[in-house]
């Protein structure tokens, strides 16, 4: 953040395209990527898999999401359907014996199987009608999980997963896991990183701006609709199985209900649009500002000695959370990312400001 | 208006110290080519930048010796300006009646708006005859009608006119300016009229302002802009075919741009 | 099944679907006037009952005058949240609109359940669970009265759309721009259709606090609700009532056919097919109006 551009001159579009244009960007993420590998050993268990791990897999989800509506444009309130397309897929799979390599593969192609059935949606109707449309699939998925036994795991409705391993190795510390959520994670990341830099995503922001024009300019919207779909669904469903398989040991329908998809969408909006720093910083607020605030309400309350009512104490991080949202797009709807990108642009010139006028 | 600057997205500057004047009862044209930036000056006035996050950013606006530059839209048509927006825009899915009913003040009374209807239908037979089809289904002609009739519904003093004959056939365009004429002097309502072309409408106007690349270059009775050799090449179409050789010419000619 | 049966489901389901149709209203008011789909119409309808319930509980209100005290609280309500958060909103994309009125949904849901608790409780209206007898039918005498009441608003607004001020609001819909330009103030214009829908939410609270009880399950009408409005066209108010007539028939016709094969539970799945095909097949709904394009 604290760097200058001076002396950075690209003479070549290739030399512009690089991922890292700016050679600090690449050291510091080698920072980031160091300490994130240190950070088993450096933070206590508790954070590493209460905190950290959601916080990754997360991203990695939002990541998927910020695909087909950050960069194609497609508003997609069925998110939530396509990781638990994944999610059972994978579990089913897991349980069948097939290993879980296999099995998270498997997951990602029935969920962007499924997924490209939104983009069959997308084709017809866009905007708001897509929204509608992607709810309401959103709906019967959820029905279908809650009324049938044979995929959501009889009577209880929950479907316990086998040991994750991966290479046959078994992996049940919570450090592997920890390192299993980072590797996705950081996967998924580079994958969007590079996908700026191609004609792909070229062609998906063209969509995004105005498919028609984007249509006469050679760019089969409709195809590139179906990438981003299917591409996005991909993503959420190996998200939707390693969140299972890593983090709730458990699938049950509630986990993959429309709260979750809206959520998601929360955390992109948070974060920024089209914004993959910003999604990392979407996805953290959203994740734990409503446990904390919840937290520090609590010890308020206690601190002034007004008791609060249990219920509301259970209804005060609903509300923290929507109140975050609402501010977001009032304040700066651009998310956190643009708010990071404004802050690094100040420190860029950061001494020497007053000399720009 | 005097030295009025524009800033869109407080980036864009749009136009640079624009001052402009228009009389009791007079009519005024605002020539220039495209983009040079007469709707936003029109915009300016009527309070309408503010839909397209533009702001006026130095210089005032007065209407009758009131500054207005901070009023919204809405109280602006309250004082007596209307700004009737180029490319027509009428309420599609009302009838043309409800149109002029949607645009009278609420304070004028049933009757009053009776009155007012009837003398709009007195102005714009056309529209009496088809007042209770939808409007998006009028022709460009009558589209162009109601949306100066709907206008007139504000009991405007200042009416402005955003490029009327836009898209219209010229015995239309001849038409409709006989009529902007005709309210001109019944009323004595002023009119500032913004136009592409200059010839029908210095034929109405009495004095005319031309605005390049934001600023105002040069104004004039509308006899005299006529007269000038200028204006006559470059926005009457010309008197006599000028070929490239003259390119010189050209550049020599157009000197007050910068 | 005998025909009766048949005709019996068929009637209620009406009458249901008709107060689906007086949820949809608060949407229809809103999406016509500023083209945004509410979001947050459950929420806000959930709130109302609770308002209601709070006044004739806490304070001991009679009813009458809970409900018209609430009335006004909504509608107070409604243009507020329209002036704090939507109008700023202006101009946006759909998509940060939409997440605006689901931010105002999660917020409104949260805090009237973080104020009041999530236990049901009923809204004892004091009409008599006893069905009715019409000839060979058996009626709900809630949802009649419902129906009732629903038809009434109905009439109330289309009247009210062809006074001045609702033709203005009508302007509004069409062209925000122009109706500035002569000097409608299109914020005051939207605020108040908020404020409306906010009034229809109060009377759908009622009715549906008094059919499922008051809880958080009042903010889940919104499928349905959002169903008919689609169904309807989004910004008509005739399409809204015969869409919920229609769709509360294939509901409560489909589902007990239905019910047999999938055993129990598919209602929800039948409001989100029809909710999917209508969009797919014919997005502007039976009545919606497509913009005219001139030939």
């Amino acid at each position: 953040m604290f760097y200058p551009l001076a002396g950075v001159r690209h003479q070549s579009y290739v030399s512009d395209s690089k991922l890292f244009p700016v050679p600090t960007d690449r050291n510091l993420l080698i920072v980031l990527t160091v300490a994130a590998i240190a950070a088993p050993f450096l933070l206590s268990s508790l954070y590493l898999n209460s905190y950290v791990q959601p916080w990754l897999i997360w991203t990695a989800l939002a990541l998927g999401l910020n695909l087909a509506t950050g960069w194609a444009g497609q508003l997609h309130l069925g998110y939530a359907a396509t990781m638990a397309v994944g999610a059972y897929a994978a579990v089913h799979a897991a349980r069948f014996g097939i290993p879980w390599e296999f099995a998270l593969l498997i997951g990602g192609l029935a969920a962007s199987l499924i997924g490209s059935l939104f983009a069959f949606a997308a084709l017809r109707v866009k905007g708001l009608y897509l929204a509608i449309v992607t709810l309401a699939m959103q709906f019967v998925m959820d029905w279908v999980l809650n009324h049938s036994p044979a995929i959501s795991g009889g009577s209880h409705a929950s479907l316990q997963s086998p040991r994750f391993a991966l290479l046959g190795q078994e992996i049940a510390s919570g450090r592997g896991l920890y390192y299993v959520a980072l590797g996705w994670c950081a996967l998924v990341t580079v994958f969007m990183m590079n996908l700026q830099r191609t004609a792909l995503g070229r062609a998906l922001v063209a969509v995004r701006e105005k498919d028609y024009a984007a249509a006469i300019l050679g760019v089969n919207s409709f195809y590139y609709k179906l990438i981003a779909f299917s591409m996005c669904s991909f993503i959420g469903g190996i998200g939707g199985a390693l969140l299972v398989a890593t983090f709730f040991f458990l699938a049950a329908p509630e986990q993959f209900s429309v709260n979750v998809s809206i959520q998601v969408l929360a955390m992109i909006i948070v974060g920024g649009l089209g914004s993959i720093i910003g999604t990392y910083f979407g996805v953290a607020l959203i994740l734990l500002m409503p446990g904390i605030a919840n937290e520090i309400i609590a010890n308020l309350t206690s601190f002034l000695g007004l008791p609060l009512g249990n219920e509301t104490l259970a209804h005060i991080p609903t509300t923290v959370y929507g109140a975050l949202i609402i501010i977001f797009l009032l304040v700066e709807p651009l998310g956190l990312g643009k708010l990071y990108a404004n802050i690094r642009d100040y420190f860029l010139v950061w001494p020497f400001d007053q000399f720009k006028k | 208006m005097n030295s009025v600057e524009v800033l869109y997205n407080s980036v864009m500057l749009a136009i640079k110290g624009v001052s402009i004047e228009v009389p009791y009862g007079g009519m005024v044209a605002l020539l220039g080519s495209n983009g040079a930036g007469k709707s936003t000056t029109l915009k300016a006035i009527s309070g309408l930048l503010s839909a397209e996050r533009g702001k006026v950013s130095r210089g005032e606006i007065r209407f009758d010796g009131r500054v207005i530059g901070d009023n919204p839209p809405q109280q602006r048509v309250g004082l007596g300006i209307c700004h009737v927006i180029e490319g027509r825009r009428v309420f599609e899915h009302l009838t043309p009646d409800e149109n002029l009913e949607a645009a009278a003040p609420m304070s004028l009374s049933r009757t009053r708006v009776a009155s007012e209807k009837a003398r709009i239908y007195d102005y714009f037979p056309r529209l009496a005859e088809r007042k209770s089809s939808l409007a998006g289904y009028l022709s460009g002609g009558e589209q162009q009608m109601l949306a100066i009739g709907r206008a007139l519904m504000t009991q405007p003093r200042l009416l402005m006119l955003d490029e009327p004959s836009l898209g219209l056939a010229p015995f239309l365009v001849a038409e409709i300016f006989e009529i902007i004429k005709r309210i001109n002097r019944d009323h004595g309502l002023s009119v500032l009229l913004v136009e592409q072309n200059a010839l029908a409408a210095l034929d109405i106007v009495s004095r005319g302002y031309l605005i390049e690349n934001g600023r105002v270059v040069m104004h004039d009775t509308a006899e005299r802009l006529k007269a000038n050799s200028d204006i006559q090449e470059f926005y009457l179409g010309g008197s006599q075919a000028k070929s490239f050789h003259d390119i010189k010419h050209y550049r020599r000619r157009k000197r007050w741009l910068s | 099944m005998d025909i009766a049966y048949v005709s019996e489901l068929a009637v209620n389901g009406a009458l249901t679907g008709l107060l689906y149709s007086l949820f949809a209203l608060g949407l229809v008011l809103i999406y016509k006037s500023s083209s945004v789909p509410n979001l947050a119409q459950g929420a806000l309808t959930m709130l109302a009952a609770y308002v209601v319930l709070a006044l004739s509980r806490q304070l001991g209100f009679p009813l009458w005058l809970a409900i018209a005290v609430t009335t006004i609280i909504m509608f107070l309500a409604g243009f507020g949240v329209e002036k704090v958060t939507l109008r700023r909103m202006a101009g946006r994309p759909i998509v940060m609109i939409l997440m605006m009125t689901l931010g105002l949904d999660i917020f409104i849901r949260g805090s009237t359940l973080a104020v009041w608790g999530g236990t049901s409780r009923s809204m004892e209206l004091g009409v008599s669970y006893d069905p009715l007898f019409l000839g060979p039918l058996l009626l709900s005498r809630i949802n009649l009265a419902g129906a009732c009441v629903a038809i009434a608003l109905f009439v109330a607004f289309l009247l009210f759309f062809r006074t001045r001020r609702g033709i203005r609001l009508r302007a509004i819909s069409d062209d925000y721009v122009a109706s500035w330009s002569i000097g409608i103030s299109v914020e005051h214009g939207v605020a108040l259709s908020w404020g409306m829908a906010s009034v229809v939410a109060v009377a759908s609270a009622v009715i549906w606090g008094e059919i499922q009880g008051v809880d958080q399950s009042l903010s889940q009408l919104l499928l349905k609700g959002l169903t008919v409005a689609v169904l309807g066209g989004l910004d008509s108010i005739v399409g809204a009532i015969l869409a919920g007539i229609v769709l509360g028939v294939i509901e409560n016709v489909g589902s007990s056919y239905l019910d047999l094969v999938v055993g129990g539970g598919s209602r929800d799945l039948i409001v989100a097919a029809v909710l999917i095909f209508t969009v797919m097949l014919r997005p502007h709904g039976l009545f919606g109006r497509h913009d005219i394009e001139r030939v």
